[in-house]
C-alpha cells in the first residue's frame, strides 16, 4: 500500500530498494522511510555490520568479495529487489546510477527507477555525445578539440594529435569516470603515454570502462554547478548554483552555495542553460549540470550528473527543497509543485567532506577502527555519516566518511559556525582531514571567496599545515589518562552512553550543559 | 612512560603529582632536560573516554582514545596522536633504506630493477589502494638493493617494497 501521499500518482510504489552504501545510503533509506515507503537495502559481506544496513527494514546480502559481484551486480540487485518485493529502485550515486543499461534493465523488469531516463544517462554519460548534444542547444562547451581514444596502447598515435591540436596543459578523462578517478592532467608532450595507461588502469578498475579523451586545461577557472529538478509532466526548474572550486587533484572538497563569485545575472544566465541542457536530453528526476566559470564570468558546460550529487544538501539547505523526497515524488510521477519564481535562495550553506586520509602524507588513504566518534550538532549544523563509533575503516571504499554541512545566513557566520563544527568533531583512532578542512577554510583565498579549482594543487601543502601542537598539554593528558586507566574505560562502541534524544552517543552539548562547567 | 608527539624522535615525559582525585603536571621534561611547565590541572570526567582539563586556570574537555601504543587526543578543536614509548625500550625500528607499503593495495607496477640507479624523486614503483594509485618515489638519489614484489601482488600496509642503498 503506497503512502498518503503518492495515492492517486500516475506510478504508486511502496517499497524501495536503495543500490548502494556509505552515508548516502543512510540518506535515501532514511528519507524512503520518513516518506512512509518500506526501506530496503543491500549490502556486501564487508559490510554486514554497516549503518545503512541497521536502518534499514530489511537487507539483502550481495555475496562476493568483488564489487562486481556485489554493488555492481545489476542482476543481483534486481533479484534482491524481486525478492523483498521493492517496486522501486534507488541508486544513490557512484556505482551503478549512471549506468544506462542497468536503468533500462530496472524498468525492463517492471521495477521504477528512481531516476532520468536510461537515454538520458546514456548521451549525457558519453562526454562526445554530450558534447555535440549541448552544442546543438546552445549551451556554451569548453573550446577545444577532442578524440575519443580506444582502450588499447596502439592508438596513442591518434591520441598525440589529438593532444597536439588541443594543446598543453591538457586533461586526459575516462569517458565513463567521475570524482576524479581515471582524470589525469598532462603538463608536457613526453608525459602523455605515462598519464595515459594511469587514467586507463584507473578507469577500468573503478568502472569497468576504459576509454580516455583529452580536453583543454582552463586552469584559473570555478567550478560551478547548477542543481536541476524537472518532472515528467515537462516541468524543468533550476535550484541555484553549488561552488564546488576548492578540490584536490579533481575531487571536491569543500562545496558551499550560493557562489561567492556568482553574480544575479551569472546566476540566471547559467541556470537557464542548464535548464537547456536537461530539456535537451528530456531529463526527468534530480541532476546536476557541471560548468567551467572563467574570471571574467563566461562559463562552459563540463559534464551532466544524471544522478544524486554528494554535496546535494548545500542546495536542501539554502532552498530548503528535500531532492530525495522530491526524486521520489517525480518517480511517482507527480508534479514538482514549484514554479522557477518560488525556488527561494536563503542564507549560505557550507559542506564539508570528511575523509580518512592524511593530509600530512600525501593524502594517502588512512585505515583503523573508529574509537571515538562523536559528531557536533547544534542549530544550522546537518551531518550525513555512513559510519558510527566504532566501525572500522577499511581499504575496500572510498574513504568518505561523512559529510558535515552548515547553514548560517551569511558567507562569514557560515564560515564561523563550520570552523566552530570541525572543532567539534571528535574522530579518533583513524587520521581524517578535519584538522585539513579547518586549515583550508581559514586560508585566505577561501575566506576572501577567490578559490580557482587549481588552489589545493597549486599551492605549498605548509600553507594549510596545522598550528604547532600543544606538547605540554598533551604530554600531560597522555601520562594523567594512562594512570587514570583511561584505556579500560572507553572501549569503544559499547561503553558510551546513547543519547535517548538524538540516538547518537555523546552528543556534546547536551553534556556541556547537563554537566558542565 | 616517554611520550612522542605523531612519528616525531623527540622524546617528553611528564612529572606528575596528585591533588586529590585529580593531577596536575610538575614538571615536563624533553630527554633528560627540564622545561618549564605552566599550570596544568587534569580531572577525570563522567563521560567515558574524557578529561577535564584546566589550562592556565582555563577548562576545557579533552577527548581521549588508546590505540597499541598510541594516544589520540581532540584538545581545543584539533585531533593530535602521542604515541607512548616504554623508556630504554627498543628504538623505533629503523627503516634500513627500505621503502614500505603506505597502505594495503595491490602492486601494479614495478618501474626499477635490482641494481638500477636511480635519482630522488624517481618513482620506483605504483601501487593502487582504494580505487586510487599512489606512487611510490625514491626518498634520495641511489641504488636498488631489491625489489621484493611483481605486478599484482596483493601488499600489507608496511611491507617492505624495494631497498635502497647510496
Amino acid at each position: 500500500m503506497s503512502p498518503e501521499w503518492m495515492q492517486g500518482a500516475p506510478k504508486e510504489y511502496d517499497s524501495v530498494l536503495v543500490a548502494n552504501r556509505g552515508e548516502i545510503a543512510v540518506r535515501v533509506l532514511q528519507a524512503v522511510k520518513e516518506s512512509g515507503l518500506r526501506a530496503v537495502a543491500v549490502y556486501s559481506e564487508a559490510d554486514s555490520d554497516s549503518l545503512h544496513v541497521e536502518i534499514a527494514d530489511e537487507a539483502i546480502l550481495l555475496p562476493g568479495e568483488s564489487l562486481s559481484e556485489n554493488y555492481l551486480n545489476a542482476g543481483a540487485i534486481i533479484e534482491a529487489a524481486k525478492s523483498t518485493g521493492s517496486n522501486a529502485i534507488h541508486p544513490g550515486y557512484g556505482f551503478l546510477s549512471e549506468r544506462a543499461d542497468f536503468a533500462r534493465e530496472v524498468s525492463e523488469n517492471g521495477i521504477i527507477w528512481i531516476g532520468p531516463e536510461a537515454e538520458s544517462i546514456e548521451i549525457m554519460g558519453d562526454k562526445i555525445s554530450a558534447r555535440s548534444r549541448m552544442i546543438s542547444s546552445g549551451v556554451p562547451v569548453i573550446p577545444g578539440d577532442e578524440v575519443s581514444i580506444p582502450e588499447d596502447g596502439a592508438h596513442l598515435g591518434p591520441l598525440a594529435v589529438a593532444a597536439a591540436k588541443v594543446g598543453y596543459p591538457l586533461l586526459l578523462k575516462a569517458s565513463a569516470g567521475g570524482g576524479g578517478k581515471g582524470m589525469r592532467v598532462v603538463r608536457e608532450p613526453k608525459m602523455l603515454r605515462t598519464e595515459y595507461e594511469a587514467a586507463a588502469r584507473e578507469a577500468a578498475a573503478a568502472f569497468g570502462d576504459g576509454t580516455v579523451y583529452v580536453e583543454r586545461l582552463l586552469t584559473g577557472a570555478r567550478h560551478v554547478e547548477i542543481q536541476v529538478l524537472a518532472d515528467s509532466t515537462g516541468n524543468c526548474i533550476h535550484l541555484n548554483e553549488r561552488d564546488c572550486s576548492l578540490q584536490r587533484r579533481h575531487q571536491k572538497v569543500i562545496e558551499e552555495a550560493p557562489s561567492p563569485a556568482v553574480s544575479n545575472s551569472v546566476r540566471e544566465s547559467m541556470g537557464k542553460a542548464a535548464v537547456m541542457a536537461a530539456k535537451a536530453v528530456n531529463y526527468v528526476g534530480a541532476g546536476t549540470v557541471e560548468f567551467l566559470l572563467s574570471s571574467n564570468g563566461e562559463f562552459y558546460f563540463l559534464e551532466m550528473n544524471t544522478r544524486l550529487q554528494v554535496e546535494h544538501p548545500v542546495t536542501e539547505m539554502i532552498t530548503g527543497i528535500d531532492l530525495v523526497q522530491k526524486q521520489l515524488e517525480i518517480a511517482a510521477g507527480l508534479e514538482m509543485g514549484i514554479s522557477q519564481s518560488e525556488v527561494p535562495l536563503s542564507g549560505h550553506a557550507i559542506e564539508a567532506r570528511i575523509y580518512a586520509e592524511d593530509a600530512t602524507r600525501g593524502f594517502l588513504p588512512a585505515i583503523g577502527k573508529l574509537s571515538t566518534w562523536i559528531t557536533p550538532s547544534g542549530p544550522g549544523i546537518r551531518v550525513d555519516s555512513g559510519v558510527r563509533q566504532g566501525d572500522e575503516v577499511t581499504v575496500n571504499f572510498d574513504p568518505m566518511l561523512a559529510k558535515l554541512v552548515v547553514h548560517a545566513p551569511t558567507r562569514k557566520a557560515a564560515l564561523r559556525r563550520m570552523d566552530a563544527a570541525l572543532s567539534n568533531f571528535v574522530a579518533l583512532g583513524v587520521v581524517t582531514n578535519i584538522g585539513f578542512l579547518r586549515n583550508a577554510l581559514s586560508h585566505p583565498s577561501f575566506i576572501s571567496g577567490n578559490v580557482t579549482t587549481d588552489l589545493l594543487d597549486s599551492s605549498d601543502i605548509s600553507e594549510f599545515s596545522d598550528p604547532e601542537p600543544p606538547i605540554e598539554a598533551l604530554v600531560s593528558i597522555a601520562e594523567a589518562a594512562l594512570r587514570m586507566g583511561l584505556d579500560k574505560t572507553n572501549t569503544g562502541a559499547s561503553s558510551n552512553p546513547i543519547d535517548e534524544h538524538t540516538g547518537h552517543s555523546g552528543d556534546p552539548f547536551r553534556t556541556l550543559s547537563r554537566s558542565y562547567p | 612512560m616517554e611520550w612522542g608527539i605523531g612519528e616525531s624522535s623527540e622524546r617528553y615525559s611528564a612529572v606528575m603529582s596528585n591533588e586529590g582525585e585529580a593531577m596536575s603536571l610538575t614538571t615536563l621534561m624533553k630527554g633528560g632536560e627540564k622545561l618549564g611547565s605552566s599550570s596544568l590541572l587534569i580531572s577525570s570526567d563522567d563521560f567515558p573516554g574524557r578529561l577535564v582539563v584546566e589550562i592556565e586556570g582555563t577548562p576545557m574537555f579533552a577527548h581521549v582514545a588508546r590505540v597499541g601504543d598510541d594516544w589520540w587526543i581532540h584538545l581545543d578543536g584539533r585531533i593530535h596522536v602521542i604515541r607512548g614509548h616504554e623508556p630504554g625500550g627498543s628504538q623505533d625500528q629503523a627503516t634500513n633504506g627500505g621503502l614500505s607499503a603506505p597502505m594495503p593495495g595491490t602492486i601494479l607496477e614495478v618501474l626499477v630493477k635490482q641494481g638500477q640507479r636511480v635519482r630522488e624523486g624517481q618513482t620506483l614503483l605504483v601501487m593502487e589502494a582504494m580505487k586510487m594509485e599512489h606512487k611510490i618515489l625514491a626518498p634520495s638519489g641511489g641504488e636498488v638493493s631489491s625489489v621484493h614484489y611483481k605486478e599484482g601482488d596483493r601488499v600489507d600496509m608496511g611491507s617492505v617494497l624495494i631497498e635502497m642503498t647510496d
